[in-house]
């Protein structure tokens, strides 16, 4: 990024340099003409600060859609970004990332490249925005710490146990900022009850409840994996299928993947990660245990298979300190999706993604008189990454975070799986005395990738 | 939406229009038996590696074959599974089943499948030999560090850091002097993990590569992550007589972290 090139472009010298240089001045006020007119109402709240162009974070994106589009928008509202080029393997979503992109900064300069490869090459890029799917995220994130750039990427973040470590172990050794889109901790409601379970208003912290949903359910509604009906690959300049497939293991091409259903399928989807990767990541936080997982794993309920099929589960996790962390897709009180529950010795609190905050009756005094979701927390938390790109600090859903989240998640889903109470040790990186589940921490990638990463015990 | 008139009121919000019937959720696709996976996840190891060797099994059969015995094959699913690894299609599905596999024979197939393979075949069984972190293949890995093939070359490298030890690091200390890009920086990073691995055993010489992984003609992420070991490590040499490490009783206590002390 820009403040790479030093000492001297701090902000409040580039708005001293501005004032006194007609070279620079110019520039400016056009950059600010333009951000300040973002168009209909599209994009995100406009960040307007003493930012010049030349402190600048310059930004990329890979596999920007749905999703990565409305991140997208946000950061585009941010007078501190820049954004400057988009990588995808369908021609449709490069063309459309670029047409928002020009049309917002009224240019025609966003690069569109096929490979990410190109993009990660490029030394002007200081950080990106990876909206790929599940699949490549792991992975993804592994190339852009190796190539010095800060990511944010949307979750989950990986595929496995072992690629949760592999990705928060390059990002910590390239000394990477790093923001996954759990852009929960960035809403009130939630903060608020993180924060209730933290200040100790709960009194002693006895269970954190995750709301995970979808993810059992949904994986492999047809078995452990199948095939639909091989179909003719298209022209690869327009889909290229053997990158969108990535990793995964081979499979014949079928154009239903790409466009709808790819999360029934075991090879595309990350297990409970759907939504756990928001749940279990503010029931780690509240219960302040976010360096490490639980210890112990205990699918409850007849209904697990071994197959993938199951409509209601429950599974009982314990932390070493005896917290329980309860994973489980029933009975929440309807606020809405991505519910969390905290319970202590001396009251609860519920709330959800309708923003609104139940709680026990002796903590009623403390709820503010008027809850609700008022703001899409995607844009806070896109401004802490930036703000967290410029001070090189971790943001709340950072890499170990992320990987802690991700390890007990997965966990808890090869618990359901093998359909048996497990042991992990989280020094060692292991279940204890159980070798299947052993053997399910890790996904084999399909030959040319790789992740380069010291392998956790075998 | 209802218009706003003033700051502080509101007109009355007009009728909500009558919503949409939402659309109709698509049925689960019908899964032809042939492709349904169900049947063969279900069954014991004996049975899928029979299913292996059987030469009337489909490619599907076989794919989700390996896949179970990911988690359920023993020391005889590994020859059949091997042999599998120069299959176009398959070969990914036999290293699925192999890698996580904790018998020795699974090393042993790698490493007798390296010389026959080429291309993306190779690179694979390169890559689960470096996951598996064999430190037997190491002499063969360093030989493919010269590779005509630089995809070849870069996997051998990185496979090498996973590894790790003195002899791969002698190996990509030697591809370091040797080799450009684009096996350079692969090397380079692969000469990080193999210093984070060396380190641990033998710290003064985990601090020479680091040492080497910070010149200047290094990757800059690469150089800038072995500048912070450095630093972590304690004050570069001609400072140490004016902030001296602990020493005796004293570097017992310190609980900084400093790898330096």
């Amino acid at each position: 990024m820009a403040e790479k090139h030093g000492d001297v472009t701090r902000r409040g010298f580039g708005k001293t340099l501005a004032a006194a240089t007609a070279a620079v001045g110019p520039a400016a006020t056009a950059a600010s003409a333009q951000i300040a007119t973002p168009g209909p109402g599209q994009f995100g709240p406009v960040v307007v600060g003493n930012y010049r162009p030349v402190d600048q974070i310059v930004m990329g994106g890979i596999g920007i859609r749905s999703r990565g589009m409305a991140d997208l928008r946000m950061l585009l509202g941010d007078e501190r970004v820049k954004f400057v080029g988009i990588a995808d393997v369908r021609e449709d979503a490069r063309e459309a990332v670029k047409s928002t992109v020009d049309g917002y900064y009224k240019t025609n300069e966003c690069k569109m490249y096929r490979d990410a490869a190109e993009i990660l090459a490029r030394p002007d890029i200081d950080a990106l925005l990876i909206a790929t799917s599940d699949r490549w995220h792991g992975l993804m994130a592994m190339w852009a710490a190796q190539s010095g750039k800060d990511i944010y990427i949307e979750k989950p973040g990986a595929m496995s146990i072992n690629e949760s470590y592999a990705m928060a172990d390059n990002v910590n050794r390239y000394g990477i900022v790093y923001q996954s889109g759990a852009q929960r901790k960035n809403q009130y409601a939630f903060e608020f009850a993180v924060g209730l379970a933290r200040s100790g208003k709960l009194g002693r912290l006895t269970a954190v409840h995750a709301d995970t949903a979808i993810g059992l359910g949904t994986v492999d509604e047809g078995g452990h994996s199948w095939w639909p009906e091989e179909k003719p690959e298209p022209d690869s300049l327009v889909f290229d299928w053997d990158k969108w497939l990535g990793p995964c293991l081979w499979r014949p091409y079928n154009s239903n993947y790409k466009d709808r259903g790819r999360g029934l399928f075991w090879d595309f989807h990350a297990g409970l990660l759907e939504w756990a990767s928001h749940t279990v990541a503010m029931a780690q936080w509240a219960a302040d245990m976010e360096h490490t997982q639980p210890v112990e794993y205990i699918p409850e309920g007849p209904n697990f298979r071994g197959d993938g099929l199951i409509e209601r589960y429950t599974i009982r996790c314990r932390y070493a300190n005896g917290i329980q962390l309860i994973l489980r897709n029933h009975s929440w009180r309807l606020l809405g999706s991505c519910s969390n529950l905290f319970e202590g010795t001396e009251g609860w609190v519920e709330v959800g993604d309708s923003g609104r905050i139940e709680v026990s009756d002796n903590l009623k005094s403390l709820v503010p008189k008027k809850t609700g979701r008022a703001y899409d927390p995607t844009a806070e938390h896109l401004r802490e990454f930036v703000s967290c790109i410029r001070s090189r600090t971790p943001p709340r859903a950072n890499a170990i975070a992320t990987c802690n989240t991700h390890v007990a998640s997965h966990a808890a889903w090869i618990a359901s799986q093998l359909n048996r109470r497990l042991e992990w040790d989280p020094e060692k990186r292991m279940f204890i005395n159980d070798e299947e589940a052993n053997r399910m921490r890790s996904r084999a990638y399909r030959e040319p990738w790789r992740a380069e990463a010291l392998a956790t015990s075998m | 939406m209802a218009q706003q008139t003033t700051g502080t009121t509101q007109a009355s919000p007009q009728p909500a229009a009558p919503k949409p019937a939402p659309p109709k959720r698509p049925p689960l696709p019908t899964i032809p038996p042939e492709l349904d996976a169900l049947s063969i996840w279900k069954m014991g190891a004996p049975a899928l590696v029979a299913m292996l060797k059987d030469p009337k099994s489909t490619l599907f059969q076989k794919a989700i074959a390996c896949k179970k015995l990911s988690i359920s094959g023993g020391k005889d699913a590994i020859p059949p599974m091997a042999a599998l690894l120069s299959h176009p299609q398959l070969s990914c599905y036999a290293r699925f089943g192999m890698e996580p596999n904790p018998d020795p024979s699974v090393d042993d197939a790698f490493r007798a499948a390296l010389p026959k393979l080429s291309g993306k075949l190779q690179i694979g069984v390169i890559n689960s030999i470096g996951v598996r972190r064999d430190a037997k293949a190491v002499g063969a890995l360093a030989k493919l560090l010269e590779h005509s093939d630089t995809d070849i070359a870069q996997s051998a490298a990185a496979s090498l850091g996973m590894i790790g030890g003195h002899e791969a690091s002698r190996a990509l200390q030697a591809a370091l002097r040797q080799t450009q890009s684009p096996v350079f920086p692969v090397a380079a990073r692969a000469m990080l993990l193999c210093a984070e691995d060396v380190i641990v055993k033998d710290r003064a010489h985990g601090l020479t590569l680091y040492r080497e992984l910070s010149a200047e003609t290094m990757p800059k992420p690469v150089r800038l992550a072995a500048l912070r070991i450095l630093n972590a490590a304690g004050p570069a040499p001609e400072y140490t007589n004016r902030w001296p490490a602990p020493t005796g009783e004293a570097a017992k206590q310190d609980k900084s972290g400093f790898l330096g002390r």
